[in-house]
């Protein structure tokens, strides 16, 4: 094991990486249909793209886990067969996942050794962990070795898979989608980070959908729709933003501009939650002390760092969590929670922070679900009707569900997530508690889920609106609360929140 | 010695007995399979065991080949779950059933055969130890090699490249994958080698304990194992702590009957079940488990 | 708006694909016959070496369990405890729980049965005798259940582990009440519990040989299929069973359901063992449920939680537990092969059949 190579690859004409008509089908579905893209040493190459674009099925092709069809990979202009992940990365390609590959249960140091070759048979702790500590150094990676990877923030989780990865002789990088759970000052030092490989020679690829970094790190880009390469090697600067947009959606697209409606005055709060705290299984709190009123017409977007309180927020008031402390009053009158059944009569629903877990039942239907939703604790499943209500709700939100017929542990990712979306955003809710609704959504759906949550709180409901992406939050909310370690860092009238400030507030109180 | 004392004493060998399948288990769990085949595999290393001290004369031949035995056991629970991804309480009840079968025909002939058992060595020095020496130190080999590979499995779990390995592969096994391991080798022979364990667990049974073959004669042991284990929250001194619990409330009937205590035996015999049940539930109530995540649902999967 | 369009016809690609795979799958199909081919092959060659003639084995199977009218009548009498610890298997599946403790359950229901039986006695008429018996044997299967519901359910201990060592518990209760409070006096030393009065025993209806038992297992059985199937009790379970995070948000009861699940199934073990306990043995035993409740577990994974296959399963697998009686007598067997043959099976079926989604890569 070695860090990456000093010496600066000098003429930069042979590309590190070179697709050539990459095809990958999974059954009869082809997720890669020709794609080609060059990739230069000491470049930050973007892949833009769409959920569902292809993205995800080529760099995973490009770091061993699915073999192609056809198409061709070249290295440093040779042709390479990379057959596993570990061919892929003795050949100095190293990939930090999306999905975290890390187990929570074993300690950093345990779980960088998990990923170094080594002929010894006995563990050296001690070796690795100076190792360990020099390069953390060396790229301003700050890791602590023996803490157990369950106790890390997102972002020391994403460090030490960089960490991972440098010690493993990098040639090329490959980040899926990095910044999606990072705080804009977690984002600068990643970019940073990556600069300084690139001063080593080292080429990056960036898959992203967010055409700020693109502006913001890239050199090249490329842009993937549908499986195939719509455009490619591109200049970021020479191109548009709405020229991007139309490359990636394959139509131009109105986003939603922001009009920040006027409090309705003199209303009370339909919720008000008075120094909540609330206790984690695992006996840390997950919220502490939080004063927080939610109103009619309005649009409450809550930020934070993931895991700093938005789930157990979302899960009580849906009155799937119990409190600790403090007081829940719904009307004006405290109620005791746990308690779905009273949450749900009081009119409050919620789109699951985590629907595979909460939501989806396996081996039951979308018609079976609709029941399930409709009956509303009520113990009375009318499996029969659901159908022509799910045809009903489907008309109303526009988003497009599928055969109501199809197991709902079947359907992509997306689907459920429209399934989902359907059934919350149309069930004549007081409150709608929104939890990263537009996860994993196409650009268009995702358009469509934002203006059905601005027009129900036009027409009189409470939205809270829980989400990683702070420009889906500055961009619809009336409101922003910053939690941060389960507190309430601040609240920010939409309309003049910035990104630094936001930033700054979910990490303020972490030292603490 | 007071009948207390002696009820300590006695629950020396039983308890290794147990300790070995559950330590099986535990390796078997590490790396993410719970396996009930570990009762059969008992079964097997108890009958191998005495069969062949029974054909050769040899006890020491007897109890490799309960090692033997048990790991051909684990064989089948590890293709089944590991290599066919057959449900693994399932498949560990068949198994067991397959042993039970197995064992009762090819043992049929052994039946009421008694076998010398394994001799007591005394350590020399340890052994003169007032009162806990000759209770812990005037055993079996078995019960020897049962004190020694308690922290050999703790260091190779924490101390070895395998051992990483292993509990990586019981937490997420997509990530071992992706780490150039093979989670499936893994998982194969970690089955395999905790059913060899287990099957010197028969062997202590059979040719440290009781001397001669019965059918089903391991009476739930493995089963026991697999409480142990969670009672142990996955760790080796655990499994020695719980064993030993066990193996008091195994000795209370014993003790109690030879002293003529006119007391029912088969309300005794329950006790160890009943023993082991309460240190379940009490265990299971102070919260978080520290069960490899990838099994965490395992002994709730219906399909 | 191309990817949506991707989107739908992956989708109803996908679909076409899984219906094709379902109606051309004659490979399969052989593989899976090749297979339990293959298991009874290797049956008859473990019977050979064990002395047994593997041309007659097969015959002799089938005569001693379904080929003469006794012998069916047998299988069907003996397909009751198993069948009903295999529903007591299926309904708590529903909600997500494994239970292993049918073989307690049975001998509780047993053991709660003889207790009232042999107190009532002759004192009542024969059918207020029945029902008590029945009664407080299915009472007492769902309490004992219920134990390892509620310590599930309380406390978090795994109902797998609790439920198998119930057992080991509930054959002990037994084996205490019948050698010592009621032996039977008249047993010649052996320890069995005084029989019960006749007019508590099930007498063979109109000739067949078959008792009301096997009518109430069919009853019980379609009945199950309707409740899970079309109750609201049985739609809640398999939520809970399916997804018991989605079941709590979305407000149903899962700890009783759970509790309830687990309580019902135990009941129809606990119906099981005191049926066979009036319908068959008259007294208890030592080995009166010889392993009935496990190869009820067995049963149900081979029936996949379906009461109707279940059952079906229970009928196959009480043929082959007689089955062994002519093993024993005209091939000279240790009657426990069967175990080999049952356990071959359910082996056969696990290793070619659905398999758990975990995914490793």
């Amino acid at each position: 094991m070695s860090a990456p190579n000093d010496s600066r690859a000098e003429p930069h004409d042979t590309p590190a990486l070179e697709v050539r008509d990459l095809v990958k089908t999974f059954g009869p579905v082809r997720a890669n249909d020709g794609i080609s893209f060059t990739v230069m040493p000491g470049e930050v190459h973007a892949l833009l793209g769409e959920n569902g674009a292809g993205k995800s099925t080529l760099v995973k092709s490009l770091y061993g886990v699915h073999r192609p069809d056809s198409g061709e990979i070249l290295r440093d202009g040779k042709v390479q067969h990379l057959d596993s992940p570990s061919v892929a990365r003795r050949s100095g390609i190293g990939m930090v996942f999306q999905d975290m590959r890390l187990i929570p249960a074993l300690s950093v140091w345990e779980n960088i050794a998990l990923h170094l070759e080594s002929t010894s048979g006995v563990l050296r702790p001690r070796q690795l962990r100076a190792l360990i500590a020099e390069t953390s150094e060396r790229y301003g990676l700050a890791t602590h070795p023996l803490r157990k990877v369950e106790h890390l923030s997102i972002g020391e989780w994403q460090r030490v898979e960089l960490v991972k990865v440098l010690l493993g002789g990098l040639r090329l990088l490959i980040l899926d989608e990095p910044t999606s759970v990072l705080t804009p000052q977690e984002v600068a030092g990643l970019f940073a980070m990556v600069r300084r490989l690139t001063a080593e020679g080292v080429a990056v690829i960036i898959i992203t959908h967010k055409l700020r970094e693109v502006r913001q790190i890239a050199d090249r880009v490329t842009v993937l729709r549908g499986g195939r390469t719509v455009l490619m090697n591109a200049s970021p600067h020479a191109l548009t933003d709405a020229e991007l947009i139309t490359a990636m959606v394959g139509e131009p697209v109105e986003t939603l501009q922001r009009a920040v409606t006027p409090p309705v005055t003199g209303a009370h709060a339909l919720v008000r939650l008075n120094g909540v705290s609330v206790r984690r299984p695992d006996g840390d709190w997950g919220l502490r002390d939080l004063d927080l009123e939610i109103r009619p017409g309005e649009i409450l977007g809550v930020a934070g760092l993931a895991g700093s309180g938005q789930n157990e927020l979302a899960d009580l008031l849906v009155g799937a969590d119990g409190i600790a402390d403090g007081e829940v009053v719904v009307d004006g009158e405290a109620v005791a929670l746990p308690d779905p059944v009273r949450m749900r009569r009081a009119g409050i629903v919620g789109v699951a922070p985590d629907p595979v877990r909460q939501f989806v039942v396996p081996g039951m239907t979308v018609a079976e679900h609709t029941a399930l939703w409709n009956s509303a604790g009520m113990f009375a499943f009318d499996v029969r009707h659901a159908d022509a209500d799910l045809r009903r709700r489907d008309a109303m939100a526009e988003l497009r569900v599928v055969a109501s017929s199809r197991r709902m542990d079947r359907l992509s990712g997306g689907n459920i997530q429209r399934a989902l979306l359907t059934l919350a955003l149309t069930s004549d809710a007081r409150v709608v508690v929104a939890s990263y609704p537009t996860r994993g959504l196409d650009v268009l759906t995702t358009e469509r889920t934002r203006t059905l949550l601005r027009r129900l709180s036009e027409a009189g409901a409470a939205v809270v609106l829980i989400s990683e992406d702070l420009d889906e939050l500055l961009a619809l909310s009336d409101r922003v609360a910053v939690l941060a370690v389960g507190r309430l860092a601040g609240i920010l009238p939409g309309g003049t929140a910035d990104r630094n400030t936001i930033g700054e507030l979910m990490t303020g109180v972490e030292a603490a | 010695m007071s009948i207390a004392g002696e009820i300590l004493a006695n629950a020396i060998p039983g308890s290794i007995a147990l300790v070995y399948p559950a330590l099986g288990e535990l390796v078997s769990e590490r790396a993410g399979v719970i396996n009930l085949g570990t009762e059969g595999a008992m079964l097997a290393g108890a009958l191998g065991g005495i069969a062949t001290s029974i054909g050769t004369g040899n006890v020491w031949l007897g109890v490799v080949v309960a090692v033997l035995c048990g790991a051909a056991t684990g064989s089948v629970h590890a293709t089944a779950v590991v290599l066919r991804r057959a449900n693994q309480l399932a498949s560990g009840l068949v198994v067991w059933f397959l042993a039970l079968g197995v064992t009762s025909v090819l043992g049929a002939s052994d039946n009421g055969q008694v076998v010398s058992l394994l001799g007591a060595v005394a350590v020399p020095g340890l052994s003169s130890i007032p009162v806990v020496g000759p209770v812990l130190f005037d055993q079996n080999l078995l019960v020897y090699l049962g004190y020694v590979l308690v922290p050999a499995t703790w260091w190779f779990i924490h101390y070895t490249r395998g051992g990483l390995v292993l509990r990586a592969t019981g937490e997420r096994p997509a990530v071992v994958f992706a780490g150039g391991h093979k989670p499936l080798r893994v998982r194969f022979l970690a089955v395999c080698a905790g059913s060899a364990i287990a099957g010197l667990g028969g062997a202590q049974l059979a040719l440290g304990i009781v001397g001669n073959w019965s059918n089903g004669m391991t009476n739930g042991y493995g089963f026991v194992a697999v409480a142990v284990v969670i009672f142990a929250r996955w760790n080796p001194f655990g499994v020695l702590l719980g064993s030993y619990v066990f193996g008091v409330a195994l000795a209370i009937s014993s003790v109690v009957q030879a002293h003529g205590i006119a007391t029912n035996q088969y309300l005794l015999d329950a006790l160890p079940y009943c023993v082991t049940v309460v240190v379940l539930v009490a265990v299971s109530s102070v919260g978080r488990s520290n069960a490899p995540e990838s099994q965490r649902d395992a002994l709730s999967e219906t399909s | 708006m191309t990817s949506e369009r991707l989107v739908l016809t992956r989708s109803r690609a996908w679909d076409v694909a899984r219906s094709a795979h379902r109606a051309v799958s004659w490979t399969r199909v052989g593989i899976v016959a090749g297979a339990y081919v293959l298991c009874l092959v290797a049956f008859a060659a473990f019977a050979a070496w064990r002395g047994a003639n593997p041309l007659t084995l097969i015959p002799t199977m089938l005569q001693s369990s379904l080929l003469e009218p006794s012998a069916l009548a047998q299988t069907l009498l003996r397909a009751v405890p198993i069948g009903f610890a295999a529903l007591a298997v299926a309904v708590p599946a529903r909600a997500g729980l494994v239970n292993v403790g049918g073989e307690g359950q049975l001998i509780i229901g047993a053991v709660a049965g003889a207790g009232v039986g042999i107190a009532v006695g002759a004192h009542v008429p024969g059918v207020v005798g029945v029902l008590l018996t029945v009664t407080a044997g299915t009472l007492a299967g769902g309490l004992w259940a219920a134990i390892s519901g509620m310590l599930k359910v309380a406390f978090g201990a795994a109902e797998s582990v609790t439920t198998l060592l119930m057992n080991f518990i509930a054959n002990d209760i037994m084996l205490f009440l019948i050698y010592q409070p009621w032996k039977d006096p008249n047993g010649s030393g052996q320890p069995q519990s005084r029989p019960l009065a006749a007019s508590i025993r099930l007498q063979p209806l109109l000739g067949t040989g078959v008792t009301l038992a096997v009518v109430l297992l069919v009853v019980v059985t379609v009945g199950l299929w309707f409740v899970i199937r079309r109750t609201g009790w049985g739609f809640a379970l398999r939520v809970v069973g399916g997804n018991p995070m989605a079941a709590m948000r979305n407000g149903l009861p899962t700890r009783r359901l759970s509790l309830s699940a687990m309580t019902v199934g135990g009941a129809l073990a606990g119906l099981g063992g005191v049926l066979n306990l009036i319908g068959v043995e008259g007294q208890l035993r030592p080995d009166l449920t010889a392993t009935f409740g496990y190869v009820g577990f067995l049963a149900c994974f081979l029936g996949r939680n379906d009461p109707i296959r279940v059952a079906l399963a229970a009928i196959l697998f009480s043929a082959i537990a007689l089955s062994g009686n002519g093993m024993q007598i005209s091939e000279g067997l240790d009657g426990s092969i069967v175990n080999v043959l049952l356990g071959a099976i359910v082996l056969t079926m696990l290793t070619v059949g659905r398999r758990t989604k975990e995914a490793l890569t």
